[in-house]
């Protein structure tokens, strides 16, 4: 195998455009154990499903195709809060292994009924219409207009995030119960309400992630969900968990490494590449790119 | 017959990788990566019969010591990180090993028959039971000899002071440090422990079913692993046993009339024991016997 100093950086391009899906996803895992200190490991799947309830209702009623990623998000924040529901209200809050498997439990159950209503086979996924053909030539290097798309909205929405968290009364809300869950109580703040919202939003981002990833991809699968998952979760951990802007830029990352190593290795070997990279930082940064932000007691 | 031996066998291994995961939870270790040591177990030991024709009690223990070696490794950069994070990144070991057996082609020629790992083929004719003339009743008796040999190791352990170190680091770390346990050595141990177990597992998984690939390694393998600590409890040994039996003997056996709704009835059964029952199924010292005897004494 032979490539040049181009082809690695073509390839680092479109890999790192790739991850804004990883950062997208991640910036939920992260969002979510900003609020609550737990993991909802059906984050991803949720995603997913949003994404085939999306592209379900649009074939059903035979929708314009581009609604597909209007109704896949908001489909994917009701998943979000059946999942709160399910797998985070009723278990005392103290008990982290006991949300952290329901929700493993949940992420079966979501894969599982897009497994028994698609019959397991993938399903051709639209487009992102105008953005999907344009590609954008730099030189030598060529840039996806369907990527460049998603990263941008990936940056935007965490400045959203951001702006949300540090600058609105909803932030303020949320950023007291994940200080002090007893305190901000006291304080007259409807906690379940709080976590609930932080759901919706992360929900709402993932169908987002979700959609676009079947889009660039042209297909989706139920296979999907477990890489999407693990690489989401390793964004926000390299992120140092509980930190927006890290793992947006830990996703990124992730995305040019697993494409970097596709193109050296293979596509046997690359997520080996990726998932080593974790150790990497746990071993040296165990707290991650910006761990320090959140310090609790 | 055969039919039911299968299904003592595969509650036998299901039964040792739950045990593996119990150990580390004693120690407050949530620990994904016990199917990546099960991995590592079946594939050496199975290479070790197939390709250097070494003896299976030998093969099992060379597989198993080698799996503990990657669990005492894992154990290391595993000390730094506490809970979540932890799951994490045991998740991402299980998917290395995993990947690294996806990847892995080693074939040697024995009689004419190209023999050993094949990358996405899988690894086939781990054929040591058969050649050397064991009855399917032989494995299953080995196989549950092994298993009791495992549930009474760790028993006993609960009732000397090494059982109570490690719970006291489950309990709370702090505590513990502060009392003088060092917390490197414990959490290393078990972590170690864990592996051997998990290794011995996957060599008799291996031998068992003469056929392994990336496949039988996966997340779900994991997640049912710490499950069944977790859905028993962790008062003792015996609520893993009867977590194994209730879910591999009565839901999955029993419920294969369902068809394909049996796999969704597998993530709404975690969701509500968590919500109804979030310490474990079995949280009644069956074994307790000390009780019995505080209780006359009143």
């Amino acid at each position: 195998m032979s490539f040049g100093f181009i082809d690695i950086l073509q390839s680092l391009i479109d890999g790192i455009l790739f991850g804004s899906i990883y950062a997208l996803i991640g910036l939920g895992f992260t969002l979510i154990f900003g609020a609550m200190e737990k993991l909802n490991m059906a984050y991803a799947a949720s995603s997913i499903g949003g994404a085939y309830v999306g592209l379900g209702l649009a074939t059903l009623f035979s929708l314009p195709l581009f609604l597909v990623f209007l109704i896949g998000p908001i489909a994917a924040g009701l998943i979000s809060i059946l999942v709160y529901l399910v797998s985070f209200r009723l278990i005392p809050s103290t008990n982290h292994l006991g949300s952290l498997m329901a929700s493993i439990g949940a992420l079966f159950f979501i894969d599982e009924v897009i497994i028994h209503e698609t019959q397991g086979s993938p399903l051709t996924f639209p487009e992102l219409g105008i953005f999907a053909e344009a590609y954008f030539m730099l030189g030598d290097l060529g840039f996806r207009g369907d990527l460049i798309f998603i990263m941008i909205f990936g940056l935007i929405s965490m400045g959203v995030i951001i702006y949300l968290l540090y600058y609105t009364r909803l932030g303020l809300a949320t950023r007291a119960v994940s200080q002090q869950n007893v305190a901000a109580r006291l304080c007259g703040i409807p906690i379940h309400t709080i976590n609930i919202s932080t759901f919706v939003l992360a929900g709402i981002l993932g169908g987002f992630a979700g959609c676009m990833a079947a889009a660039s991809v042209g297909v989706i699968s139920p296979l999907l969900t477990i890489p999407i998952t693990i690489k989401g979760l390793i964004a926000a951990v390299i992120g140092g968990l509980g930190s927006i802007r890290g793992a947006i830029i830990a996703g990124l990352m992730i995305g040019g490494v697993e494409n970097f190593f596709l193109l050296v290795r293979g596509v046997n070997e690359r997520d080996i590449y990726v998932f080593l990279l974790l150790f990497v930082f746990l071993v040296l940064r165990p707290n991650g790119l910006f761990g320090n932000e959140i310090n609790r007691d | 017959m055969e039919y039911y031996f299968g299904i003592l066998q595969n509650i036998g291994f299901h039964t040792l990788l739950g045990l593996s995961a119990y150990l580390l939870l004693l120690t407050g270790q949530l620990s994904m990566a016990q199917v990546g040591f099960f991995a590592i177990g079946a594939y050496a030991s199975g290479i070790l019969t197939v390709i250097y024709g070494v003896n299976i009690f030998l093969a099992l223990g060379v597989g198993a010591i080698i799996a503990s070696f990657f669990a005492f490794l894992v154990g290391f950069p595993a000390l730094r990180i506490k809970g979540l994070m932890l799951v994490i990144a045991t998740i991402a070991f299980s998917e290395i090993v995993r990947l690294y057996f996806f990847n892995l082609r080693w074939l040697v020629e024995k009689d004419g028959v190209e023999v050993g790992p094949d990358g996405a083929q899988g690894f086939r004719e781990i054929r040591y039971f058969a050649a050397n003339g064991w009855e399917p009743y032989h494995i299953v008796s080995f196989i549950w000899i092994v298993v009791i040999l495992v549930l009474f190791a760790l028993w006993w352990l609960d009732r000397v002071k090494a059982g109570s170190v490690l719970r006291a680091v489950g309990e709370d770390e702090l505590a513990a440090q502060s009392s003088g346990i060092n917390l490197t050595v414990v959490k290393v141990s078990a972590m170690t422990g864990g592996g051997f177990i998990a290794g011995i597992a996957g060599g008799l998984y291996a031998h068992s079913t003469t056929y392994v690939d990336h496949n039988s390694f996966t997340i779900l393998l994991a997640t049912f692993a710490v499950a069944y600590p977790i859905l028993g409890g962790l008062k003792n040994v015996f609520g893993t046993l009867f977590a194994v039996i209730f879910i591999q003997g009565i839901l999955i056996e029993g419920l294969r009339f369902l068809g394909d709704y049996r796999n969704l009835l597998f993530g709404l059964l975690i969701i509500l024991v968590m919500n109804f029952y979030p310490k474990g199924l079995i949280n009644i010292p069956i074994f307790n016997w000390s009780k019995l005897v505080k209780r006359r004494d009143l």
